[in-house]
């Protein structure tokens, strides 16, 4: 298999339990704000980055703006 | 493939078809859970293995040196590339609601077979093709959404069709869902006081979420679930002191003025309050219960009650929803065979999510896979009920009367002999005033799945535990989907509508989101309100049109899957779609046809507002109506409801003559077929360069 690019930033290393949450976390549809700031640290150094509350914000308006989240 | 895989195959086929055999050909006392299940499950090992495989490598060639839009557009917000069976868990959890409950426990009244036959063929033949195929177009397309494909695939009538019945299904859905929890709940202090606790508890865990502990997701959702199991509790001691009692008995009108009111604020706060939280919570629940009912099915094995098939099958009389087995067994369970709505979540947030495009197997096909096994759980946990009491719970009083003499005897006249004392004693188990004419499923599943959950946790006074739990976790998933569904509503009539007007798209603008808002609700909630005050059930009417409408959503899936396949230069696999999609196009225009003009009142809007115009042009009042103003309101519910199935069948049309056509370009020459794939781009080539 290949290996994930570097481009595709997974979040840095975490222990056991905190990986164990950030699985539940992402299953029930928590954004993950480890992998975005690696993701802006790794590709786009020096452009500002949002704090975690305004990542938790924009994700949340995001998430229920259109169809597409949920079914019946 | 080495000679062991290969005899292991081959037994699984051949235990697959011989317990599938001897389900459908038992016509004995009863069978038990255990024959359905493993039918099931050897069916869709076979499925997966061997009919995905061709969609995954002969029909897509799924290449794992692709770069998914995942990697490619890789920006720590919407496209993540996520581990398969995150992804996996992540789309299960978005497309598994209410649906794959609801629908078979409704389409139990034909007995087990129909209902079970159609799952497991449909999810084999339709419903995962569809997931998986509409999963794949997206990632290959960036992850485009449906109604972004059908425009882009077979034109902008088809587009714009797909945008607007969205809108028409999310609000029928809603209704739908609505009219079940009411049901659920009128008369029931007990289910009314959880379900309202669940709102301070979302509350707590947003402001805990914003200002105490910001982020701690899992933490808030801990504390959430410990409150939820006490307002299981406080429920039962209200119901259990008189004065309390009485003030939270509400009755289905009451209850509906304010499924409508918490919609609407659901809608206008912020998400972060009340919507977020809920929906982790519910979720969290979600994965939780139908994780506990299929361990306790598989743990028990029940012996289904309920016949194989019942007298209604060919009659079309059947108490809980009018119509014979064909068309109406198939619109009844959509989620669970083949929904539509699923082609929304496979070309929304799923496509952004995946890392290697070979995992689209896993989630598309096999998330619908494991949909279809929900659905089948759900059937048998309807199906342990005794038929006469699965009856009195899911007809209308219309039909079986007000009180357990009349439901005892209706029952046992059609053949499904039960006690009024019987009918008293489920009641009293499970601590409510009455158990008849709870039309909408939640609460006869509720009862089964009290039933069968007790039996592995706990005894006695266990059973009304569970049965407050189950309509708890029902509601509470209901509630989600109505809130969420009317925030997403209000969005998509905003943007409709700047078309007319432009500051009306102003997400932002107050006047605006609460006008929009307010229409959804208004919407959603006329339907509700006419299923309330109908003497036959509003399930009777609303749960139709929801099969109807998501069944149009699953045609026009397959028609932009069978044009996406044909633009592939792969038109030999076209069957793959149009198998499905002709059958659907059967289905769903027999039905819409028979419900506008069938000729029996209960069966057609129309044939209604004509029998009900008889009794008022003789100056009389029809039968459980009030009087001659509310008569009069019925008969035009009949047509606007007459006017909506008209409108969801030439939306039929229109996209099956819109793609027809481009095929037709494509496969005579007249046009290239060219696809709008995305070209390949290698995933090696971006790791070296970031």
């Amino acid at each position: 298999m290949i290996q994930p690019a570097s481009g595709t930033p997974h979040a840095a290393p975490r222990s056991l339990v905190a990986s164990a949450a950030a699985f539940v976390r992402r299953i029930i549809g928590v954004p993950d704000y480890a992998i975005y700031r690696s993701h802006m640290e790794s590709c786009h150094p020096g452009e500002p980055v949002m704090t975690e509350r305004e990542f938790a914000n924009e994700r949340l308006a995001a998430r229920y703006s259109r169809p597409g989240q949920r079914c019946c | 493939m080495p000679i062991l895989r290969k005899l292991t195959w081959v037994a699984i086929a051949v235990v697959g078809a011989a317990t599938l055999g001897y389900v459908a050909v038992s016509r004995g006392e009863t069978i038990g859970a255990g024959w359905l299940l493993t039918a099931a499950v050897c069916i869709y090992l076979i499925a997966y293995r061997f009919h995905s495989r061709i969609i995954a490598a002969k029909i897509f060639a799924l290449d794992p040196n692709r770069a998914t839009p995942a990697v490619r557009l890789a920006d720590g917000r919407d496209y993540v590339p996520t581990n398969k069976w995150i992804a996996f868990g992540h789309h299960f959890a978005a497309i598994a609601g209410p649906g794959p409950l609801l629908g078979p426990t409704l389409a139990a009244q034909f007995g087990y077979l129909p209902g079970f036959l159609w799952i497991v063929v449909g999810v084999v033949l339709g419903g995962a093709v569809q997931d998986c195929i509409i999963l794949c177009a997206s990632i290959r397309r960036d992850g485009k959404s449906l109604g972004q494909m059908a425009k882009e695939e077979i034109g902008s009538v088809a587009g714009y069709t797909a945008l607007v019945a969205t809108f028409g299904i999310m609000i029928v859905m809603i209704s739908v869902l609505a009219l079940v929890v009411v049901n659920a709940l009128k008369s029931s202090p007990w289910g009314t006081f959880t379900l309202m606790l669940t709102i301070p508890i979302a509350i707590l865990m947003g402001v805990y979420l914003r200002w105490i502990r910001p982020g701690r997701v899992l933490e808030a959702t801990g504390i959430g679930l410990a409150l939820l199991f006490f307002s299981l509790f406080a429920g039962k001691w209200v119901a259990q002191d008189p004065a309390l009692a009485a003030t939270f008995t509400l009755t289905g009108q009451q209850l509906s003025v304010w499924m409508m009111i918490y919609g609407f604020f659901a809608s206008v706060l912020p998400v972060w309050f009340l919507l977020a939280p809920r929906d982790y919570l519910s979720a969290f629940v979600k994965i939780g219960v139908v994780a506990g009912l299929g361990v306790a099915v598989f743990v028990l094995l029940p012996s289904m009650q309920m016949p194989a098939t019942t007298t209604f099958f060919t009659t079309g009389e059947g108490p809980v929803f009018a119509g014979k087995v064909f068309p109406f067994v198939f619109i009844t369970i959509a989620c669970g065979a083949i929904s539509g709505f699923h082609s929304l979540v496979c070309s929304g947030t799923t496509p952004k999510l995946v890392e290697d495009e070979t995992d689209a197997r896993l989630i598309g096909y096999g998330g619908m896979l494991t949909e279809s096994l929900v659905a089948v759980l759900a059937l048998i946990a309807a199906s342990v009920l005794e038929p006469g009491a699965y009856f009195a719970i899911n007809a209308p009083a219309g039909i079986i009367g007000t009180t357990v003499q009349s439901a005892a005897e209706w029952a046992t006249n059609a053949g499904f002999a039960i006690t009024p004392e019987r009918l008293n004693e489920l009641a009293a188990r499970v601590q409510e005033s009455s158990l008849l004419s709870r039309t909408g499923g939640a609460p006869s599943l509720a009862v089964g799945m009290a039933n069968i959950l007790s039996g592995v946790f706990g005894k006695g006074d266990a059973t009304a535990i569970w049965y407050h739990f189950a309509i708890m976790f029902e509601a509470l998933f209901v509630l989600t989907t109505l809130d969420a569904g009317t925030r997403v509503g209000r969005f998509m009539l905003q943007d409709m509508g700047s078309h007319v007007w432009k500051p009306f798209g102003r997400v932002s603008w107050q006047p605006a989101a609460i006008t929009a808002s307010a229409i959804v609700v208004l919407l959603w909630g006329y339907f509700l309100y006419q299923g309330v005050n109908d003497p036959l059930g509003g399930v009777n009417t609303l749960w139709p049109l929801f099969g109807i409408s998501n069944q149009l959503l699953a045609v026009i899936a397959l028609c932009v899957g069978t044009t996406v396949i044909l633009k592939m230069g792969k038109a030999r696999y076209m069957a793959f779609t149009v198998v499905p999609l002709t059958w659907l196009a059967v289905v769903n225009l027999t039905a819409g046809f028979e419900k506008i003009f069938g000729a029996e009142p209960r069966l057609g809007f129309l044939a209604h507002a004509r029998w009900f115009q008889g009794f008022l042009d003789s100056g009389q009042v029809p039968p459980g109506v009030a009087n001659a103003g509310v008569a009069a309101r019925m008969i035009f519910n009949d047509r606007v409801d007459a006017g909506v199935t008209a409108f969801f069948l030439c939306s039929v049309l229109v996209i099956l003559a819109a793609s027809m056509k481009e095929w037709y370009a494509v496969l005579s020459g007249a046009k290239e077929p060219v696809s709008t794939e995305i070209p390949f781009t290698p995933r090696t080539a971006l790791s070296q360069s970031p």
